[in-house]
């Protein structure tokens, strides 16, 4: 059984991986990503990043979860239908930082953790969405 | 009774601006926390701003020392949305300018480290050898820093006389031979200062996911050249240096080793320089909706960037760069427990942070 399969198989899905530009793409429901992060632990995958999009209009955000599994980048899409979606940095530290930072800039809460100010200095700014409130506000952020 | 020392963000025993508060018993440091995001610039936003060609020059300027290494990133991700592909020569010219920025990255590292040992003489023979690597950089591209070399398809310059690049270097390769390798490997100095501080284990490594010489220092043997190889790397034989001790010896040892390896890639990539064009020369491109990913090994680790743009837009929609000091700095908490306090200027400038790279 490949790698790939393994990882359909713990998380308990059918849907294939699609490979596009070398990364194995795996679309899941938000409520996975723990099972997610479970499932890469258990395959010493590497965690890489998370990439955050906000997407037109009302329609959310989008994240991205990069892992490495020897040399292989996997690539897990979850659409955010509100603002938020559960931690993973109890499961996987390395995602402390970035969790933080996505937090900070797009305002995406992660459920189940604490924050603390990572690339911003001002507290007051915590949580908020910088886009939109740079976009729409001629107070000093 | 525990107390608090804050270093930074402004300390004369670091070179860029980040704090650590540390919680200490007498001359024991029990936990940390740093805190970073005093270099913050917005330049995933300010990429979104700027068009194809500035935005290259934008990503030339999230490091002053893998500048070459974020455009070359930056580069083969929008490679992915327009279809092109590199001519051969510009992909073995990519290799030699990433290798001689890991030579002058480590060099530039092994100085600093030197100089926080306390062996002055070995920082200023290393930051000599430094400028001898500049002055080949500059004999490629024209440039000490920012070297303007990578483009959509290719690289803007051409090597036009490696005999004598290849000449240079292998004078420099017998130079760090004969005074920086010994040093680092065998001197009792460099062993005393280095040898058993600022631990992390496999297990921490793995745990925090740490890259590039931290993570083979700590036993972890990944390298995106041999796991995951990009330009001219499949046609390079090299090994990979991997030492398990994790600590600051062992990445000083990592370190000095691979300057050798690269020394060994640019002898087979000058050797070998394909003939042919150096880039595709196309100058106008129709960028496909969609989001591409790229990842090279920088000096200091895994760099990846996502780049996501809309069909016929001028602008990409989205950048999202991850550094490697962003991957590795949370596990300087683990190295500096239990250490002495007077360990960790060293201990944190082992793992080469650099925080213009990981504020953005």
């Amino acid at each position: 059984m490949s790698s790939l399969e393994t990882i359909q198989r713990k998380l308990g899905i059918s849907v294939s991986f699609v490979e596009m530009g070398g990364v194995h793409w795996l679309a899941l429901d938000a409520s996975k990503v723990r099972e997610l992060a479970q499932a890469m632990n258990e395959i010493y995958a590497r965690f890489i990043t998370i990439t955050a999009y906000q997407l037109p209009k009302d329609e959310g955000f989008r994240l991205e979860y990069h892992w490495d599994l020897n040399g292989q980048l996997l690539g897990f899409s979850f659409q955010l239908a509100g603002k938020s979606i559960e931690s993973i940095f109890d499961l996987t530290e390395a995602a402390d930082w970035i969790e933080r930072e996505i937090h900070e800039e797009y305002g995406i809460d992660f459920t189940g953790r604490e924050y603390e100010p990572l690339l911003l200095r001002q507290g007051e700014t915590m949580g908020v969405n910088l886009r939109e409130a740079v976009a729409t506000s001629q107070e000093k952020i | 009774m525990s107390y608090k020392i804050p270093m930074g963000p402004y300390h004369p025993a670091l070179e860029e601006p980040y704090k650590l508060d540390m919680i200490c018993e007498g001359e024991t440091v029990l936990d940390a926390k740093l805190h970073i995001g005093f270099n913050f610039r917005g330049i995933e936003h300010l990429a979104e701003t700027r068009n194809h060609i500035q935005a290259i020059a934008l990503m030339e300027r999230v490091c002053g020392i893998c500048s070459f290494i974020h455009t070359l990133t930056f580069c083969r991700a929008m490679e992915g949305l327009t279809d092109q592909t590199p001519p051969p020569r510009a992909q073995y010219i990519r290799v030699i300018m990433a290798e001689l920025e890991r030579l002058h990255s480590h060099v530039l590292w092994a100085g600093i480290a030197a100089k926080l040992m306390g062996f002055k003489t070995m920082f200023m023979t290393c930051f000599e050898i430094r400028e001898k690597v500049m002055d080949i950089l500059a004999a490629i591209s024209g440039n000490r820093v920012n070297y303007s070399m990578n483009r959509i398809g290719g690289v803007n310059r051409d090597i036009t006389d490696p005999q004598s690049i290849l000449s240079m270097v292998e004078k420099l390769e017998g130079e760090m031979a004969r005074t920086v390798i010994p040093i680092f490997t065998t001197s009792r100095t460099a062993r005393s200062r280095c040898a058993g501080i600022g631990v992390l284990t496999k297990e921490q490594a793995i745990s925090c996911a740490v890259v590039g010489p931290v993570a083979r220092a700590s036993g972890v043997g990944q390298d995106l050249r041999k796991d995951a190889p990009y330009a001219a790397y499949p046609e390079m034989e090299f090994d990979v240096p991997v030492v398990p001790d994790g600590d600051v010896r062992a990445r000083l040892l990592v370190r000095a080793l691979e300057i050798m390896e690269s020394c060994k890639i640019l002898r087979q990539a000058l050797a070998k320089l394909p003939p042919g064009e150096f880039h595709t020369g196309d100058d106008k491109f129709n960028f496909i909706t969609g989001i591409s990913t790229a990842r090279v090994e920088a000096p200091r680790g895994e760099v990846m960037y996502s780049v996501s743009w809309k069909e016929g837009s001028r602008n990409p929609a989205r950048v999202h760069v991850r550094t490697p000091t962003f991957a590795v700095m949370p596990a300087i908490r683990w190295m500096v427990k239990g250490a002495r306090l007077a360990d960790t200027p060293l201990i944190q400038a082992s793992i080469d942070p650099c925080y213009s790279c990981t504020d953005r």
